[in-house]
This record gives structure tokens, C-alpha cells and sequence, in this order.
């Protein structure tokens, strides 16, 4: 028996002991290490970049050696504010290259996230809250728009309503030749139709956040109200709406941060008037002047961070990731009753509008052989089925159905996102059990904090970042640096609906099996796991869908360009071969929906159950 | 953890990048003096996969039938020229192995960002190196690509241009389709020439020829820049060549004019009768569009300085050299082989004609005016 | 057999002490209560003991085995403790049958089957849900919720049994039903048990000692009885029993030996004390149980009826006196007409005096 005190050495390093020895420690610590390495590392490397010279055009423009320090990038781009042009600042390098497309930027984002929230919060209450007709058909449809590559909603606007009076006044869309009504070039092209494809992108989000917390408000609360004869517009904006607020708020600043980094949809709906944002200013000058490619994706984490901050101070890191929950099961629907048949209808046309009809003309426009003549001598399924093609020259010598080009992609596109999905899944329960153990913790939050920056990182400036840190780790690259990439830029999702559903589970399930002694990882998979599946698997869905629409993500990563499904189909919306592009694009959106509905019938989960619910 | 990854990338460095540039060199040197026979025998005994990477997509194509030809497998990648030099960084920077060979354009960023760096190195085939012309031995050109002006011939107003000033008049305006230069390098390119000595003289006479008055530069640097201001203010920007071919071909675009790739022709989705190229038409009447009628870029074909195949790579440039590897590109109109002993292709004009009728690149030039005559070409893109 | 050791444990959250230096002794076979208003830390302390909370200072002894100290860093986890763990929101594992739920346990001890199937049977049996063996816990009432959370708890016979409110989900009916069947188990498995109330009147009835805490301090550990009639000081008194202790101020006019004068409720009274006492303060609270206050037609301190309340076998009832309103208890249903004149008088020997600065006891005694 040793009765002496033990040693102050001693006593920390038991503490340690006994700190470690719970399997949330571990996890958090894990977790907080990798996320640094895995996000805060590549900042450090990217702000680098903005100070060095890089191979070609730098290297002539500064007079320098290739890797030498310079603050050149910062000069021209940031501060070139009068570069003797004829109307001084406003053609100045500085307006034109930064400020103008950050104004540009600016715009958008805020537009496009008001739009998603406007249209996707609404649809959420009339899912949840009101005895609407066709909800099961709204909600499954709802989703295609994020299923999408977004641009492909994109080129869709422009097929659909160009006409010979804007942009390139070539040739008219659907609407012009049909119908023979002309849209203006401000609803064609530029700031109103990037925001609001953007918006309806993206929109599903809302319906997703917003939904999730309307499906699990007390109804007592709007009760309450309702027998203190409250009127209906009174309870939802002094009630409804402060609760969704939060969720709200999350929704504006992620699609914030999404639209920032859109790089796809302002090249196809801005470039033809002209309309520029960070972006696409970024890409070109990426080819060009790195340096200042990389400033500018600088300047988009700062806005993230930013955004993060601010979600933070507003909602608190104690509201952040609280779900009202209400045990009271019984939600009682808000009657429409004559107007449930015309708002129905009016959604659900509405739906048709942004869901079903591009998915038409994308089918219409695979098998149509010269664009804008829809009479059927000039279709064929050539692009589908056809063999030997050389003579379309349309990059594909086989239909896509028999081109290995497309199935080796496909394969490889399935396989990202698959392995994406089961690691960002995994670590989502595993930070998700860390959080909800260690609730409020400080180590929590600041785990918490950093799995959902990535989030935040516009996709395209994290892509460049992993660029530039492959090239400083050689196993970093190919397949294993795609999967690393899009396992943490979708992280945030999985630990959202980790934590969620975690924070669901009282401790006490946990503890009981404690008390008979299940090791750590038998909780995990025969009593965590099995009671919260669905949420789990909506972590593990949400992410295998995103990915296998990414495109800004990849792009700048992929060994080629025929690597994964959507940069090929950027490839060939970039060359314009139309017809195998929008047959990929249905090819794509086809595959996620089979995958949503496979895992759906299996397990129940699906995307519109989405995030934390 | 800095250290490790420091002393990690330094062995890399060693085993595979300096050692392996120094390899590829040696063999290259060797390479050129080798024959077809000899080449073929080195190439039939390397292992391991041989990866080309190229921004035209038929260099699939041609390496299909490589590989019927003498049973060599490879995989071919269709890149943009952008992506290709920032995966050659990477991957040489990376010490990962990437591509044995790649075929590229844009003359100025080979220059600055690969051959300069040591990222790829020049091959010549004995073969074919008396078949062609001393400018397109070093670096190699495979063949050349031209954009030129085309415009839609139908109704009463269709813009059949014999001077380009006449682009920059002011009922032009919105009816000239060009690719945004900001999005692919070679246009840029093309704006940048203008600017050169040779160019803006030409420009300055072509006004003078059309106009009667010798040109008011009104505070432009020369004609070459003047030009380019007009020219891009009257401008509308189209996604893709492809798109551009096709929107101009349409009934519904009397008026259009455009400056885009000429094998665009061929597309299926484009209404050829309705298109009338510029060079096509002046050299019927026997007269030209002064002072050019579009531009040409070359395609490099050069072996990669951490190839892993370089003899395969030089057999394989070889091919691409002879009429059998230049047929993908030999079916129809838009590109034309610098080797002489590959007849040029049917219904289109000689390489000689279009050399002379369209603005070449100078990769020296435009490295040195580049900065500038971007800042400038920008003010016209708002 | 276990006798429970608890040694200057604190848990603090932070900056706040949810316990703070607790010392405990739960004698073998006792059936304890930590009783005490929510956020007092009795669920901590008890987690403590399970093994689920890791306090931040102290030792811990079960049953002669030292489970926790900080000193040299002891930490025997749940498992290994001999406990079980009745949750309060049974903590049922959803996706599970009855079966399931109890046997998981079992099976994770690597138990063999045959024995897993016949300790199922048995405690399904004691417990009267044998025909519920295959349902779901949705399925299942909460009464029967909560037999089967006990089965489960009770599956691998443990020697002590910690119980976290496990009534408070229950309706009334029920839970008079439950608590019966609760100290029948104590006796038929013969074990510790420890339990977490906030309701006093559980803790008198269950308990064969009750812990009551405040702020994360222990008040007073002691048998139920002892705890209503000596309570140590005023947040004892005041939150054992129902209808609660009155608590008259008084005035100290004079002491004599044990005898007190008191000036109160606008009289002079004599306070006999039952030990010597200590000195006095000027102000006092005199603090008396409702049923030692009885109402009579003449003689005593003159009131008024301010309200009744009869409950059949007894009734309350509010007096105004003096200016102070005073509750008593008396037996029977009697319905006094409101602002009827009534007197008081005090009967019993477990009058007790207070320091309202401290809180403490002064003395007990009659008046």
C-alpha cells in the first residue's frame, strides 16, 4: 500500500490517462488534429502562394526567379487602382479584375440565398405544416434541382430562353421559337438569371434545414397560440418564423458560401453580357497570374470564416446545433381549405417549371442533331446508342450508352463518391458522438467549428488549395487526393446529421449498455447506429450526391478531364457538343435518383429527410 | 512533420525527378539519331503504361491506331492546354508520374512554364526532320490549327468582310462572335500578335487602304491596339467555338460574323451551307481580306522530362508525324500538317496559303507584351 | 456483500461545484435515497458512483475495493463495478424486443445461451412480462416500459442497484404501485439499492436512510423519521413533509436553564428544551409540524379560519394569528366555516428552534 502523494508528473499523466480513456476524447482529439492538418495547413500554403512567383508570365512581369518572394500579386490585383486607363478607376486593373467581380460576387450570393430560402422555406412549411395536396410528389420532386450539376440548370435557362434579340442574337430558345415570346436580355443573361438559377440550385436546402426543424417543432407551440386566437399570419411571423430563424440563417449562409464559389453557371449566363464574379475571374487568372488567382481565393475563405463567425455570434454555439424536438408527436396540419387545390397546383407546376422541364429538354436536346429545330427528321439516338461517330466529331466516337469512356467514368465518378461518402459518413457519427459526448466542451466546439469550415471554403478555392498542397506531398494525388477532398468538404454534412441525431439519443441509451460492460465500438454499431440509421444515412447519402454532381471541387484536381462524369460533361458543355452533354447529365441525375431510391426503399433514409432530421 | 515531408520530397526528387531528367535527355539525344527500326525496337522493349495527354480530342484516336499498328497500348487524355501545364507542375514539382508525351498548344506558356522549366523536352525524328520547314523544328509543331472569319451568307446583309476594319464600324456592333480571350489562351494570344511591330503596321495600312486616310491612333499605342479596342467593343462572346459555329450557322443569324475554329465546319450540328469562310471566298476572287483573315496556332507534340516511355513517346511523336498518324486530323478541313509529305487536306487551302494569310504566334513577343497588352485587352472585355 | 465508501468526492462543472466534498457511507443492504430539489447533484453523485461521471477529486470504495481516486488516479469503469443502472427514461433500446433488451446484457457477458434463456424467463416472470417478449418498447405501456428497464437492470444480479427517479415517468396510481413493488424487490434480491428522488414523500416511504443535499452539499444523512422530526437545519425541515413545517419568528424575551420565554404570534410562550442549550439569538423561527398544532374550542392562542382543506381521512387548515398565518393538520374531516374563531395550542415534544442567520437547529423541545 502506498500511501505517499503521488508526483505531480504522475498526477497529469494519469489525468491523461484517464482523459483518453474515453473513446469521445479520443475522437475529438483525432479529429481536431486532422482538421487542422486538413484545413488550416492548406490555408498556411495558400497564403504562401500569394507572395511567391510562379513559372511563365509572373516570372516575366516581376523580373524574378521562379519561387521568389513578391508582393506583386497583391499590387496588381488589389491595388492597381489607376493604371492610366481612359476613365480612370472604373477601367482600372484593380476594379476590373477584383472589385468589380467581387461586387459582382456579392450580389449574387445574397440574391441567389434570399431566393432559395424565400422559395425553399416555403415549400418546407406547406410540406410540414399544412395539409396541402401532392406534398409526397413536391418533396421527391423538389430535390432534383440540387441532384444537378447546376450549371446544367444553367445551360437549360439559356436554351430555354435565348432568343435573337439578346446575348449573341443568334438563335432563339424554345420559349422564342415556340412560343414566340422574347424574354429581355436582363432575364436572359447576367445578374438576375445566374442568382436565381443559383437560388432554385440550392433552394432544396432550405426545404432540407427549414423542413427539418418544422417537422420537429412542438405543435403545442403554435397550439398555444392558436387557443389564445391568435390570427394565422401573427403566429407565423411572431412564432413559426422566430423558430426557423436559426436554420434560416444557416441556409442563407451556406448557400452564400455555395453561390460564391459557383464557377459554372456565371460562365455560361454571364460571360455572353459581359458579367464577371470572383470566380471566373479566378480561373482564368489561374491559368495566367496564379498569384492572383490564389488572392482570390484567399479572399473567398475570408469571406467563409467570416460567414462562420457570424453564424456563430448569432446563433450561438449553444443554439447551433439544438433541434427543437417535440416529443409530442401529434402535429396538427394548418387547413388550406379552398385554397388547397390552387396553391397545389400552383407549386406544382411551379415544380414542373424548375424540376421536371429541364430534365425534358435535356432529353430533348441529347437526340436532337442541329440545336433550336425540334421536327423529328433532325433526331436521332445516335448520341445514346450509336456506334462509330468520328464524323459528328462531338468527342465520342459511341453513343454514351456504349462509349467505355463514359462507363470507365461513370465507374470512377461512383467510386468517389461512394468512398467519399463512406468516410465522410463514418466521421460525421464518429464527430457527431464526440460533440453530443462533450457537449459544450471547448474542445467540442472548436471540432465542431472546424468540420464545418470546409463547408464554407468555396469549393474552388479549397480545389486549388489541395492543388498546391499536393505538390508539396507526393502521396497526395490521383484517386487518394480526390477522396481526401471531397470526404472532407462534405464532412459538414455528415457531421451535422451525426451531431443531430446524436444529440437526439439521451445519454442514458448509451450508459446502459456502459453499465454491462459493451466495449466502445459494439455501442457504436449494435446501439447508436442501428436506432439513429436514417439520420446517419442521410450523413452518408448527402454527401455521395454532392459529389457526384461536384464539379468546382474536382475540376482543378482530376488526372483528366474524362476522370469523373461531371468534368467530363463540363469538358463537352464547354466545347459545346450538347447532345452527349446533356445526355451525361441525364445519365448523372439518373444514377443519383436510383441511388436515393435504392437506399430510400432499403433503409428509409433519403435527401429530403436530409440533414439532422 | 515539415521535416519529414522535406527529406520525403528531396528523395523523391532524387530518385525520380533530376535522375530522370537527365535520363530522358540522354535518350532523347540518342532518340534522334535513331532510325524508325531502331526506334521501334527500343520502344517495344520499355514497360509499364504509356500516357499521352493532349488538348485535341482525336489524339484518342490516333493513338488507337498506334496501337493496331504495333501493339503498343496507351492512354490518351483530352486536357485543356491550362490544365496541362498546371498538371506538369504539379506533377514534376509532386515527383508523381504523369504523362510520357503530351501534344499542346499555346506557344507562349510552352515556352515560359515547360520548356523552360525542363518539363519537356524537344524530339526531332530523323525521319521526318528534311520534311519539315526549319521554324516548326524547335520546339516540333505537329500540325497547325486556324481560327478564321466566317460569316453567315444568308439575306441581304450578310457581313462578307474584305478588310478586318470593317469589323470595328459601328453597324457591326453585337453582330461579331468571338470566344471570350480571357477564357482560352490562344485568342488571347492572337490579340497579342496585333500589337507587335509587324502587325500594327500591317493594321495601319490596311486602314489606310480601306479608309482612304492614314490612321488617327487618338491616343492608341498603334494600330494593333486600336484595332483590338474597336474590334472587342463590337464583340459578343460566345461558350465554345462549337456553339459559336452553330449559333452563326442558324436562319435566324443574317448579319453574324464570327472568328472561330474552321474544322468547326464539319460539326453535324452545324448548317454548313449556310456558312461562307472569309479566305475561302478571296481566294476564289482572287483577292484577299486585308490584312488577315483569322489566325493559326501550332500543336507541340514533345516527350515529357520524367517520361517514363521516351521511346515509346518518340515512336509515338514519329507516327503523329507520318500521313497515317496526322489522318484523324486529315478528313476534313481546319488542320494541316507540318510535315510536307502529308498531302494537304481535301477542299481546303494549303498550309503556305494560310500562313500567309493569318496571324502567327511569336512566343518571344507575346511573353514580352503580355502583361500589358492583357491589362489592355481587360478594359475591353468589361 | 458491498458497503459503499464515499470520501471528500467533488464534481465541479467548470467553475460550479455540483458536489461538493461529499462524505457517505451506504451500509450493505441499506436502501438509500439521495433526495433533494433538481440541480442539488444527487444524479451526479450517484453517476459518480456508477462509474458514469468522473469526479474531480476523492475516493470512492466499493464493497472493499477502491473504484475511484484521484489521488494515484484509480478509475474502475461501470462495468467492472458489480452495479446496474435503472435509467430514468428507462433508456430502452428502441430497436430492440424485450428480449433483446434483457439478453444484450447477458450475451455480452458471455453467458451461454441456455442460461440467458432461463434468467430471461425468471425475471420476466417476477416482473409480469412474460407476454411481452417479443414486442417493441414503443409497443409497450410505460408501466411496462419500466418492468422491463428493471429486468434489464437486473439481468446480471447485480449487487448493487442504482436508480436515477426511475418513477417519475409514471402516473400516480402507478407509481404507488411501483414503489411497493420496488422495496419488495430490495428485499427479494437481496442487494444495495440507491435511489434518486426529488419527491420527499418517496424517500420517507422507500428509504431506510435518506441523503439530502442542497447546492451540492450534503444536509443531512439520516433514517426518514429522523430526518422529519430532527431535521439540522431549516432547508431540512422545510423540504421534508407535506404540508410543510410552519415557521413562526419569534423573539427571545428570556432563557432559564433549558426554558426558553418566547415572545410569538402576539403572545408570550414557555419553550421547554429536551438537552441544555446553547446561547441564544435575539430572533429566532420556532418551527412546528402542522400535526403537532391543534385546533380546540377554548383555551390556547386565539385565530380565525382563513381556509380549509379537507382530504377525508385528514384535514388542512390555514389560521390567521396575530398577524402571522400558521397551517395545521388535524385528524378527520371536519369542515371549519371560513373566519370561524378557533384557539391554537402545540402539543408533542418535536418543537424546534432555528437560527434564521445560519439555518441551523437550536434546540428541540415543547412549548
Amino acid at each position: 500500500m502506498q500511501r505517499a502523494k503521488a508526483s505531480p508528473a504522475k498526477r497529469t499523466l494519469g489525468a491523461l490517462k484517464g482523459f483518453f480513456s474515453k473513446p469521445a476524447n479520443v475522437i475529438l482529439i483525432v479529429f481536431l488534429v486532422a482538421l487542422c492538418f486538413l484545413t488550416l495547413y492548406p490555408l498556411i500554403l495558400l497564403v504562401g502562394e500569394t507572395f511567391t512567383v510562379h513559372a511563365g508570365r509572373e516570372a516575366r512581369a516581376t523580373d524574378q526567379l521562379v519561387g521568389a518572394f513578391t508582393t506583386y500579386h497583391f499590387d496588381k490585383l488589389l491595388f492597381t487602382l489607376n493604371d492610366g486607363g481612359p476613365q480612370g478607376f472604373t477601367l482600372s486593373n484593380s476594379w476590373i479584375q477584383f472589385y468589380e467581380p467581387l461586387m459582382n460576387t456579392l450580389a449574387v450570393s445574397v440574391t441567389a440565398s434570399f431566393i432559395a430560402i424565400l422559395f425553399g422555406g416555403t415549400v418546407a412549411w406547406l410540406v410540414t405544416r399544412t395539409d396541402m395536396k401532392y406534398k409526397k410528389f413536391v418533396s421527391a420532386v423538389f430535390v432534383f434541382p440540387y441532384i444537378m450539376p447546376s450549371w446544367t440548370l444553367a445551360l437549360f435557362w439559356q436554351t430555354f430562353f435565348r432568343n435573337t434579340l439578346v446575348g449573341t442574337g443568334t438563335a432563339n430558345g424554345i420559349l422564342a421559337a415556340v412560343f414566340g415570346v422574347y424574354m429581355p436580355e436582363w432575364f436572359v443573361y447576367g445578374y438576375f438569371p445566374i442568382s436565381m438559377v443559383l437560388g432554385l440550385h440550392y433552394a432544396p436546402f432550405a426545404y432540407i434545414l427549414i423542413g427539418g426543424i418544422l417537422r420537429n417543432m412542438d405543435a403545442n407551440l403554435e397550439e398555444a397560440a392558436t387557443i389564445l386566437k391568435t390570427p394565422r399570419s401573427r403566429i407565423l411571423r411572431r412564432i413559426t418564423l422566430p423558430i426557423v430563424r436559426p436554420a434560416m440563417l444557416s441556409t442563407l449562409l451556406l448557400v452564400f458560401a455555395s453561390s460564391m464559389s459557383a464557377y459554372a453557371v456565371p460562365v455560361f449566363l454571364g460571360s455572353p453580357v459581359r458579367y464577371y464574379v470572383l470566380s471566373t475571374k479566378m480561373m482564368s487568372l489561374m491559368n495566367t497570374y496564379p498569384g492572383q488567382g490564389y488572392i482570390i481565393a484567399a479572399v473567398m475563405i475570408l469571406f467563409g470564416v467570416a460567414i462562420l463567425a457570424f453564424n456563430q455570434k448569432v446563433t450561438g454555439s449553444r443554439k447551433s446545433y439544438t433541434t427543437v424536438t417535440g416529443k409530442s408527436g401529434q402535429v396538427s396540419l394548418i387547413k388550406l381549405k379552398k385554397a388547397n387545390r390552387p396553391i397545389a397546383v400552383a407549386l406544382l407546376v411551379l415544380m414542373l417549371l424548375v424540376a421536371v422541364l429541364p430534365l425534358l429538354s435535356f432529353a430533348l436536346e441529347s437526340v436532337t442533331i442541329k440545336a433550336g429545330n425540334y421536327s423529328l427528321d433532325n433526331m436521332t439516338l445516335e448520341f445514346w446508342i450509336g456506334r462509330d461517330l468520328d464524323y459528328l466529331d462531338q468527342g465520342d466516337s459511341n453513343g454514351i450508352l456504349l462509349s467505355p469512356k463514359i462507363w470507365r467514368a461513370l465507374g470512377y465518378s461512383l467510386l468517389l463518391a461512394v468512398t467519399c461518402s463512406l468516410v465522410a459518413g463514418t466521421c460525421g457519427v464518429l464527430v457527431g458522438y464526440g460533440i453530443a459526448r462533450r457537449r459544450g466542451s471547448r474542445l467540442a466546439n472548436a471540432v465542431n467549428a472546424l468540420s464545418f469550415f470546409p463547408y464554407l471554403m468555396p469549393s474552388l478555392a479549397f480545389g486549388a488549395i489541395y492543388l498546391a498542397m499536393s505538390t508539396r506531398i507526393p502521396l497526395l494525388h490521383g484517386f487518394v487526393l480526390l477522396a481526401l477532398i471531397g470526404s472532407v468538404k462534405y464532412l459538414p454534412f455528415a457531421s451535422r446529421s451525426g451531431v443531430g441525431a446524436m444529440l437526439q439519443l439521451s445519454g442514458e441509451i448509451e450508459e446502459a449498455a456502459v453499465i454491462v460492460g459493451v466495449p466502445w465500438w459494439k455501442r457504436m454499431a449494435r446501439i447508436l447506429f442501428p436506432i439513429q440509421k436514417s439520420s446517419f444515412l442521410s450523413g452518408y447519402l448527402l454527401p455521395m450526391v454532392s459529389c457526384m454532381r461536384e464539379l468546382s471541387l474536382f475540376v482543378l484536381l482530376v488526372p483528366t478531364s474524362n476522370t469523373i462524369l461531371t468534368t467530363m460533361l463540363m469538358q463537352y458543355s464547354e466545347k459545346g457538343w450538347a447532345q452527349f452533354g446533356n445526355a451525361i447529365n441525364l445519365l448523372i441525375i439518373a444514377v443519383v435518383l436510383l441511388i436515393n431510391l435504392l437506399v430510400n426503399k432499403l433503409t428509409g433514409a433519403s435527401i429530403d429527410k436530409g440533414i439532422g432530421g | 512533420m515539415k521535416k519529414l515531408v522535406a527529406l520525403l520530397l528531396a528523395a523523391l526528387l532524387m530518385l525520380s525527378g533530376s535522375a530522370a531528367l537527365a535520363n530522358v535527355a540522354d535518350e532523347v539525344a540518342l532518340g534522334e539519331a535513331m532510325t524508325h527500326e531502331e526506334l521501334l525496337e527500343k520502344a517495344l522493349a520499355e514497360e509499364g503504361s504509356f500516357v499521352v495527354y493532349g488538348n485535341t480530342s482525336r489524339i484518342a484516336t490516333a493513338l488507337e491506331e498506334f496501337t493496331a499498328l504495333y501493339g503498343i497500348a496507351g492512354e490518351a487524355n483530352n486536357l485543356k492546354d491550362a490544365e496541362i501545364y498546371i498538371k506538369l507542375e504539379t506533377e514534376m514539382s509532386g515527383g508523381a508520374k504523369g504523362a510520357d508525351m503530351v501534344m499542346i498548344q499555346d506557344g507562349a506558356s510552352l515556352k515560359s512554364q515547360a520548356l523552360e522549366m525542363g518539363y519537356l523536352v524537344n524530339f526531332v525524328p530523323a525521319s521526318v526532320k528534311d520534311s519539315v520547314g526549319e521554324e516548326d523544328l524547335n520546339p516540333l509543331v505537329q500540325q497547325y490549327i486556324n481560327k478564321v472569319f466566317i460569316w453567315n451568307n444568308l439575306g441581304d446583309n450578310a457581313p462578307a468582310i474584305t478588310n478586318v476594319w470593317q469589323l470595328t464600324e459601328p453597324q457591326m456592333k453585337g453582330n461579331v462572335i468571338f470566344k471570350n480571350p480571357e477564357s482560352e489562351q490562344v485568342n488571347m494570344n492572337f490579340l497579342v500578335m496585333l500589337t507587335s511591330p509587324e502587325w500594327s503596321d500591317k493594321l495601319a495600312q490596311a486602314y489606310e487602304s480601306l479608309y482612304g486616310t492614314p490612321i488617327d491612333l487618338s491616343g492608341y499605342e498603334n494600330a494593333g491596339y486600336k484595332w483590338i479596342a474597336e474590334f472587342l467593343s463590337n464583340c459578343t462572346f460566345g461558350n465554345s467555338d462549337t456553339t459559336i459555329a452553330e449559333d452563326i450557322s442558324q436562319e435566324s443569324a443574317q448579319g453574324k460574323i464570327g472568328l472561330f475554329v474552321l474544322s468547326k465546319l464539319r460539326s453535324s450540328s452545324v448548317y454548313t451551307d449556310n456558312l461562307t469562310v472569309g479566305q475561302y471566298k478571296a481566294t476564289e476572287e482572287g483577292t484577299a481580306i486585308e490584312p488577315f483573315s483569322g489566325f493559326m496556332y501550332p500543336m507541340y507534340a514533345m516527350v515529357t522530362s520524367n517520361a517514363s516511355r521516351p521511346y515509346t513517346a518518340m515512336l509515338f511523336i514519329e507516327y503523329l508525324m507520318t500521313s497515317e498518324g496526322f489522318a484523324p486530323w486529315g478528313k476534313s478541313i481546319g488542320a494541316y500538317s507540318t510535315n510536307t509529305q502529308v498531302v494537304p487536306n481535301e477542299g481546303d487551302l494549303g498550309i503556305d496559303v494560310w500562313k500567309q494569310t493569318l496571324v502567327m504566334e511569336d512566343p518571344d513577343y507575346i511573353l514580352d507584351a503580355y502583361e500589358d497588352v492583357y491589362s489592355f485587352v481587360l478594359k475591353y472585355l468589361q | 456483500m458491498p458497503e459503499i465508501i464515499l470520501r471528500h468526492v467533488t464534481k465541479r462543472f467548470g467553475k460550479t461545484a455540483a458536489v461538493d466534498d461529499l462524505n457517505m457511507v451506504i451500509e450493505d443492504n441499506a436502501f438509500i435515497t439521495l433526495l433533494g430539489p433538481s440541480g442539488c447533484g444527487k444524479t451526479t453523485t450517484l453517476r459518480m458512483i456508477a462509474g458514469l461521471e468522473t469526479p474531480t477529486e476523492g475516493e470512492i470504495w466499493i464493497g472493499g475495493e477502491k473504484v475511484f481516486s484521484s489521488q494515484d488516479n484509480t478509475n474502475v469503469p461501470p462495468n467492472k463495478r458489480d452495479v446496474g443502472f435503472l435509467f430514468q427514461n428507462y433508456a430502452l433500446w428502441p430497436h430492440m424486443t424485450v428480449r433483446q433488451n434483457i439478453a444484450f446484457g447477458l450475451e455480452n457477458l458471455k453467458w451461454d445461451k441456455a442460461r440467458i434463456a432461463a434468467r430471461v424467463e425468471e425475471l420476466t416472470k417476477m416482473l409480469k412480462i412474460q407476454e411481452y417478449l417479443e414486442r417493441y418498447p414503443s409497443e409497450l405501456s410505460g408501466g411496462q416500459q419500466q418492468r422491463v428497464a428493471i429486468a434489464r437492470t437486473l439481468a446480471p444480479g447485480p449487487k448493487v442497484l442504482f436508480m436515477d427517479e426511475p418513477l417519475s415517468n409514471l402516473d400516480a396510481k402507478l407509481r404507488t404501485e411501483m414503489r411497493a413493488e420496488l422495496k419488495r424487490l430490495h428485499v427479494d434480491t437481496d442487494s444495495t439499492f440507491v435511489y434518486v428522488t426529488h419527491d420527499q414523500l418517496e424517500a420517507m416511504t422507500l428509504s431506510s436512510k435518506v441523503c439530502l443535499m442542497e447546492k451540492g452539499v450534503l444536509q443531512q444523512y439520516a433514517p426518514p423519521l429522523t430526518m422529519y422530526l430532527e431535521p439540522e437545519n431549516l432547508f431540512v425541515a422545510d423540504f421534508m413533509g407535506s404540508p410543510t413545517m410552519n415557521f413562526i419568528p419569534g423573539r427571545v424575551a428570556a432563557v432559564e436553564g433549558k426554558k426558553v420565554a418566547l415572545h410569538m404570534l402576539g403572545a408570550q410562550l414557555s419553550f421547554q428544551a429536551r438537552e441544555a442549550l446553547p446561547s441564544l439569538p435575539q430572533e429566532v423561527v420556532v418551527g412546528v409540524r402542522p400535526e403537532f398544532i391543534t385546533l380546540n374550542q377554548g383555551g390556547g392562542l386565539p385565530g380565525k379560519v382563513y381556509s380549509t382543506l379537507p382530504a377525508g381521512m385528514e384535514t388542512t387548515v390555514r389560521v390567521s394569528v396575530a398577524d402571522s398565518m400558521v397551517t395545521s393538520v388535524v385528524f378527520g374531516g371536519i369542515d371549519y366555516p371560513v373566519d370561524s374563531p378557533v384557539n391554537l395550542g402545540f402539543t408533542g415534544e418535536n418543537m424546534l428552534l432555528f437560527d434564521p442567520q445560519s439555518g441551523k437547529r437550536l434546540a428541540m423541545g415543547s412549548l
